[in-house]
């Protein structure tokens, strides 16, 4: 492995240089976390009580199913939401017990 | 400015070039083995199983990872890009950029907590998007090396990962870094993409939700996958009906991609009879043109994809459209009845081709027609470049399969090995090489 080169900056300047040059991707990212914080509050207080599946969250929710598809198997890779069982051909999605 | 000094460079880190770097140090040269992605593997690394044979594709890639990262002839640079390649016959000097992993690759342990701590999820391209994983993190789970690489592009610099690494490695004061690697001779091994699914606007253009990419099935077929079985990415559902469209991206005047890309009918085959066991009450049928199964083994392992109940159906594609449900219906000419009929699938997998993955004016060579590498004598020595030194390996010369990816990988390490002893009159005593 050839070791990166680092910046003769210290590490503050370098993080000043990186929120100059990477601000529009920084501001877009923030705007991401908050629509991931919010859809996965809801999600997780949608399946809570009761697994349901994606059309169901999608539909209860406003969402393209799609969408909750993708932040499901996201949550469920991480340990949020645990797979319970199936309603017909679609799997049934529960949030996880809070370790 | 750092400078390595090689016999051989091998550039591309899959299958094809891992082989290529393990069979010339096993011989006792000296190699370096450049890889553009924060780890090694290539795309064999995300499949399921290889046919014909449906052995594990990781159980078969895994152990070479970890040779090429282990061998104390090669020297192994990930993340890294070739810039430029100068000098000729035999005396090559390549500027290379270490792209920043903006993690210390030398003290990072791989604990990963850097990445559970990060609070972005981003598309995991290791999962054609479907899946995700957060801005910094180890690639995947068998990654070569085991080390963090931070997504600038997603970053919020808001220094948890920093604040709860261990061992300190997080370092936003990266940048890139140029250097050079001298070498005798070059092994081009940098792969494939698949052709353009937006393309082809008849079968949708990738916007339908339920109409795939064929590497999109083998994450869903791999234990690994982002769902952990396979389900149409439309809505969550398994599916029951599955449709194959051959020569999706191949054989298509329409594309301007007129040849057979080789791989498509067995891969098709392969993957229905995976999902026939994944999903026992799957119907898959696959719409072909020919079915072109030439390799060893292949042609009973298609037998045996019909004896499983798979249905093929000789006709043409000519369009995919979906209905308010998002299910996609295939208008097929089924050409040897002679009609056209509609029929409606759970999900369909496109079976697109294959086109050259990295352009190769860097390297000094120019694309033949079809698009991959020229290679003046493709009978005789169908490793050999338009340039003395320079070799190619796998799908870099043309759209192959894995078992053809290493054949050549391995004929290309012969004949790097022949190039570099009639240049540097090497000799090699018991797996030494010395310079006399």
């Amino acid at each position: 492995m050839m070791p990166t080169e680092t910046s003769s900056l210290s590490r503050g300047e370098m993080l000043k240089r990186l929120r100059a040059e990477h601000g529009e991707s920084v501001e877009r990212t923030q705007q991401l976390l908050r629509e991931q914080k919010r859809v996965q509050q809801e999600v997780c207080k949608s399946i809570r009580e009761k697994a349901k599946t994606v059309p169901e969250i999608a539909e209860e929710l406003g969402m393209k199913p799609a969408d909750v598809l993708w932040y499901l198997a996201s949550f469920r890779k991480y340990g949020l939401v645990v797979e319970e069982g199936m309603c017909g051909d679609y799997p049934l999605y529960r949030k996880a017990e809070e370790k | 400015m750092t400078k390595i000094h090689v016999d051989a460079l091998v550039v591309g880190g899959g299958i094809a070039g891992m082989q290529t770097a393990l069979d010339l140090g096993d011989q006792g040269y000296q190699v370096a083995l450049v890889e553009k992605e924060p780890s090694v593997g290539g795309k064999m690394i995300t499949l399921s199983k290889v046919f014909p044979t449906l052995d594990c594709c990781s159980c078969i890639t895994t152990p070479k990872m970890s040779a090429v990262a282990h061998h104390p002839k090669i020297q192994l640079f990930t993340y890294c890009e070739v810039d430029r390649v100068d000098g000729q016959d035999g005396e090559f000097t390549v500027s290379v950029v270490q792209k920043p992993r903006y993690v210390n690759a030398d003290i990072c342990t791989g604990c990963r907590l850097c990445e559970y701590e990060c609070p972005i999820t981003v598309p995991s391209m290791f999962d054609r998007g479907l899946g995700s994983y957060h801005a910094v993190r180890v690639p995947f789970s068998t990654a070569v090396p085991q080390i963090a690489v931070l997504d600038i592009e997603y970053c919020l610099l808001c220094g948890k990962c920093e604040k709860v690494c261990p061992v300190g490695a997080v370092d936003f004061t990266q940048t890139p870094e140029t250097f050079e690697i001298d070498t005798t001779s070059i092994v081009l091994a940098t792969g494939f993409e698949m052709t353009d699914v937006s393309a082809k606007k008849e079968y949708g253009a990738g916007r339908l939700s339920n109409v795939i990419d064929p590497l999109m099935m083998e994450r869903f077929l791999a234990p690994t996958g982002p769902y952990g079985r396979v389900l149409r990415p439309g809505d969550g559902m398994e599916p029951t009906t599955i449709a194959y469209v051959q020569c999706a991206g191949s054989r298509d005047e329409t594309l301007g991609i007129e040849y057979c890309s080789r791989t498509c009918c067995m891969y098709a085959i392969k993957q229905s009879m995976l999902i026939s066991g994944a999903l026992p009450l799957a119907e898959v049928t696959i719409f072909y043109m020919d079915i072109r199964t030439f390799g060893k083994g292949y042609e009973q392992f298609y037998q045996n994809a019909k004896a499983m109940g798979v249905e093929f159906v000789r006709g043409k594609v000519a369009s995919i459209q979906e209905d308010e449900n998002h299910y996609p219906i295939v208008r097929v000419e089924l050409t040897e009845e002679g009609r056209v009929v509609e029929r409606t699938f759970d999900l369909v997998v496109l079976s697109l081709g294959m086109v050259l993955g990295d352009p190769l004016a860097r390297f000094g060579l120019q694309p033949a027609e079809d698009g991959f590498a020229s290679l003046p004598s493709v009978n005789a020595s169908p490793w050999a470049t338009t340039r003395p030194g320079v070799f190619v390996a796998g799908t870099a010369g043309g759209p192959m399969d894995i078992v053809d990816s290493i054949v050549t990988a391995s004929a290309a390490a012969s004949a790097a090995s022949a190039y570099i002893r009639s240049k540097t009159q090497v000799s090699i005593e018991e797996g030494e090489v010395a310079y006399v």
